[in-house]
């Protein structure tokens, strides 16, 4: 019963569905027969059960026996009520009559619910098979008669497809109608025999049998179709609700894959792959690209106005195919190093989404964008043309890429991982150059003077140092150059903040570890020493005012400072004698003395090198303090004692050139040839001969007060820059021994190729396995290890 | 007397003339001096690393525990004048008594401090 019900409610469902469509039948109406549906079908099934058992109450009688008197008592019919003869012809007759009509659109002559119980009437007399069948054949005659239209002469093609239209929408209608008024047999035989059709489907299936599949009528409607479509693409505007009703036809007659899905498919396959080919030699990139986008856009319009959504999936795959997938490597080649280049922010966003729909997209263009940063990259930092904005270019390069990364590639992880990788590479490409150019960039905006930036953007500019840095393989050759320039900027006083150069030290730390600072910080410390040291020394001098020597010395009125440096942590600086001032001398010798008594054990080696000095100079326009360095405060103090002097007697008198070549011609150079002249030079040129003469210049004049003498830096490409980089050679050395050690220490035993996949993984630096082994062989010798007895390839550890 | 020289009189090393007015005179000076260990060697003939860094085990020791504070690797003096560092002419003695560059009997002058 339930079941039944269920079946009904269901069918009541799809009906009121149709019925809605049918405008012709009032709503009213529809009420109606629902409610009569019901409940006759309902009684219908309890009918045959009363007639044959007889009477209910037969039950009841015998049941109630107690408190009731009166007994209701109903008979069978003496004489079973018969059909009247011709009763089937005759209906049928009556119903026929009214289906052709509803064929031939005529007005029907019985009212529609005579209709509806005759075919109620006649389910009930067991002639519903013969009603079916007649049902059909009168339907399939009429389908059967309705496709010579669609044979016969070659109309329009638009025009053919609005006939099958029509045709198709008229046909539903009928059916609808039909079925409503033969609806008690759509209801109960139909649901009674499984193997028989409902009306509506035989309707479908009359018509696909012997309209649809004609192979004529559906080459011509699917030509049609796909005609207006490709109208449609190339920009026409068609009938989008006929090519719905059409396309809903084939899906409700559920030939829509075999008859149009497919042929669609091709047709957009050719279509675009001709327009791919075509579009790609005209077009420029980012022209193709939005091109795509529109195309893509166009027919997810298409899907969501007339195709089914089944088609979906492959209609958007073929064109992502035939549009993106096909021409990957011709997009990438035209046209990506431009748009990167350029920096197409739009676009590029664009590219990738494209691309990150067909398979291996991103892949591709992740590998594109990989080889362009190498190649970009490698071209700034090849170039020694180029080694002057050469940190910049390559910050202001990152920035760029990390910005299309963010902005157009969505943050893909693979692409910043590409992005590193690259960077990573082409900077390792030139070797130390790199590194050595970021230290001095590094140095450059930690000097003081540089006030182009504020506390927090030299930070920032700091931490994009430190991510340039992350990709340099030998960081212990940054680690030589930033040393050498920190040590000028501490001596020199020349440092802008000391918080943002703790602030780098710390980076520096974090980066790669206390060891690789630990000297660096050393030098720190060693200016923070100094300053509790010179506050000593004055103390001890003017504690020992009395005794005759330091009582000279304290009268002297020059303002004497030291920096005392540990060996080790500093730069190595030639060490030179020169010819000072016995009073300078003198001055050291005592400090010497104090600081030796402090500090037994220890040995003091003077810099002059790195001495600097104020002088006071008194000229015809008036007095000036210059700060010098030492080396020019010599050349000076000798004009004090004559006015004129060649080069060989400066030479005699301060010793300067004969332990470090040239230094004493570049001294000269800058005091007589550089922007502040305060010596002349006889005869006037820009280099300094061996016959030149110099003398005081009394006229010099200047605006300030206060003048900075630069000395001339030896050409850094030289020996000072050579001297560095061995020096890095050699600190790697001990760096390798330290490794081998710590390695040989913790696992006692190793065998080679172990010990030196360990020590790549430990080694900051760049090396080759044949240096390794060198080191090996050198740390064997000296006993911190050993061969193996029994395996040559294994090493043993020596405590 | 010459240092006052220096402030007042024009000829500054010599001190023979004496004119009024000094073209130029040294206001401040600033130097800078280097201290290392007084070693006769810098570099420690045991280890070959120089003295002034640590030893080698010590700096292989030294990123591994970095939680140790900082134990700087001293120097030794012995009688003979030789130096090393500490660590290891420790280990050396273990084996032999002797210093390793003259073969002296080995005893400890000082320690660096």
């Amino acid at each position: 019963m339930n079941e039944r019900d269920n079946f009904i409610l269901k069918a009541k469902r799809i009906k009121l569905i149709e019925e809605t469509k049918l405008k012709e039948s009032s709503s009213m109406e529809v009420n109606k027969m629902d409610i009569d549906d019901r409940r006759k079908s309902n009684f219908s099934s309890l009918g045959p059960l009363s007639t044959s058992n007889g009477s209910i109450s037969r039950g009841n009688s015998s049941n109630n026996a107690k408190g009731d008197i009166r007994k209701l008592v109903i008979k069978n019919f003496k004489s079973k009520p018969s059909l009247p003869e011709n009763y089937q012809e005759h209906t049928w007759q009556k119903l026929k009559e009214a289906v052709v009509a509803i064929q031939t659109a005529t007005p029907i002559t019985y009212c529609l619910e005579e209709l509806y119980q005759a075919v109620e009437n006649m389910c009930s007399h067991k002639m519903d098979s013969q009603l079916y069948v007649n049902l059909t054949g009168l339907a399939e005659s009429h389908v059967k008669a309705n496709i010579r239209p669609f044979l016969a002469e070659r109309i329009d093609k638009l025009l053919y497809l609005k006939k099958v239209n029509e045709c198709w929408q008229f046909h539903c209608q009928q059916m609808i109608m039909i079925r409503s008024i033969f609806l008690y047999l759509d209801r109960t035989y139909v649901l009674q025999n499984p193997t028989v059709h409902s009306i509506w489907d035989l309707g479908l299936e009359l018509f696909r049998d012997h309209i649809a599949t004609n192979s004529t009528v559906q080459s011509r409607t699917v030509e049609g179709i796909l005609m207006l479509i490709e109208k449609e693409r190339n920009g026409e505007t068609v009938d989008r609700t006929l090519l719905k009703s059409l396309l809903r036809m084939f899906s409700d007659l559920q030939i829509y894959k075999e008859a149009f899905e497919n042929k669609f498919l091709i047709a957009t396959k050719q279509l675009y792959q001709a327009e791919g080919q075509r579009k790609m030699q005209e077009l420029d990139v980012p022209e193709y690209l939005k091109h795509v986008d529109k195309r893509l856009v166009e027919e997810n319009e298409r899907l969501l106005h007339y195709l089914d959504q089944c088609t979906k999936l492959q209609l958007i795959f073929t064109i992502e195919r035939q549009l993106i997938a096909e021409h990957i490597t011709g997009i990438l080649q035209k046209g990506l190093d431009q748009l990167l280049e350029e920096n197409r922010v739009a676009d590029l966003s664009l590219l990738y989404s494209l691309f990150s729909r067909v398979k291996n997209g991103t892949i591709e263009l992740c590998g594109s964008f990989n080889a362009f940063i190498k190649t970009k990259g490698k071209t700034l930092v090849i170039d020694p043309e180029k080694d002057k904005t050469m940190v910049q270019d390559l910050l202001d390069f990152k920035d760029k890429m990390d910005y299309i990364v963010c902005n157009c590639f969505e943050r893909n992880e693979k692409f910043s991982h590409s992005l590193r990788e690259a960077f990573e590479y082409f900077i390792n490409q030139r070797t130390n150059k790199p590194a050595e150019l970021i230290a001095k960039y590094v140095d450059m905006k930690l000097r003081a003077g540089n006030k182009e930036a504020t506390e927090e953007e030299l930070e920032q500019i700091l931490d994009k140092i430190m991510v340039l840095f992350r990709f340099i393989h030998g960081k212990d050759v940054f680690e030589a150059f930033y040393k050498k320039d920190l040590a000028k900027r501490l001596l020199v006083g020349k440092s802008a903040s000391v918080d943002a150069e703790k602030s780098m030290l710390s980076k520096l730390k974090q980066e790669c570890g206390g060891g690789f600072t630990s000297k660096l910080e050393g030098m720190f410390k060693d200016m923070e020493l100094s300053k509790d040291i010179n506050i000593a020394f004055r103390q001890y001098i003017e504690g020992n005012a009395n005794s005759k020597e330091l009582a000279q010395f304290y009268a002297i009125g020059i303002d004497m400072t030291v920096n005392i440096l540990t060996m080790g942590y500093w730069p190595t600086y030639p060490v030179m004698e020169v010819n000072m001032p016995p009073q300078l001398v003198e001055y050291q010798n005592v400090f010497t003395k104090f600081y030796l008594a402090k500090h037994s054990g220890r040995k003091l080696q003077w810099q002059p090198t790195l001495g600097h000095c104020v002088l006071k100079a008194r000229f015809d326009q008036g007095p000036k303090d210059l700060q010098v360095s030492l080396f020019q405060s010599l050349v000076l103090l000798l004009f004090n004692d004559c006015n004129e002097m060649s080069l060989e007697e400066i030479l005699q008198a301060t010793n300067i050139e004969v332990s470090f070549d040239g230094e004493l011609r570049r001294t000269l150079q800058s005091l007589a040839c550089g922007k502040a002249r305060v010596l002349t030079k006889i005869p006037k040129s820009r280099e300094v001969e061996d016959k030149d003469k110099f003398k005081f210049n009394n006229e010099f004049t200047a605006k300030l007060f206060r003048i900075k003498i630069n000395s001339i830096q030896m050409k850094e490409t030289n020996e000072e820059q050579k001297a560095t980089e061995e020096r890095v050679y050699q600190d790697r050395q001990y760096q390798i021994d330290a490794a081998v050690v710590r390695i040989m220490k913790m696992r006692k035993t190793l065998s080679h190729n172990l010990l030196i996949s360990e020590l790549y993984k430990q080694l900051s630096f760049p090396v080759k396995p044949a240096d390794l082994k060198k080191r090996i062989e050198s740390l064997i010798d000296r006993d911190y290890m050993e061969r193996d007895k029994d395996n040559q390839n294994q090493y043993n550890y020596v405590a | 007397m010459h240092f006052l020289g220096m402030d007042d009189e024009d000829k500054s090393s010599d001190n023979e003339q004496s004119k009024p007015d000094k073209m130029f005179t040294l206001k401040r000076w600033n130097s800078v001096a280097m201290w290392s260990w007084d070693c006769s060697t810098d570099t420690c003939a045991i280890c070959r690393v120089q003295v002034m860094d640590a030893c080698l085990r010590c700096q292989a020791e030294s990123k591994k525990d970095a939680t140790n504070k900082d134990v700087t690797c001293v120097v030794c003096w012995g009688e003979c004048n030789h130096s090393f560092h500490h660590c290891c002419i420790s280990l050396w003695v273990k084996q032999s008594n002797r210093c390793p560059l003259c073969q002296q009997e080995w005893s400890i002058q000082r320690l660096s401090s």
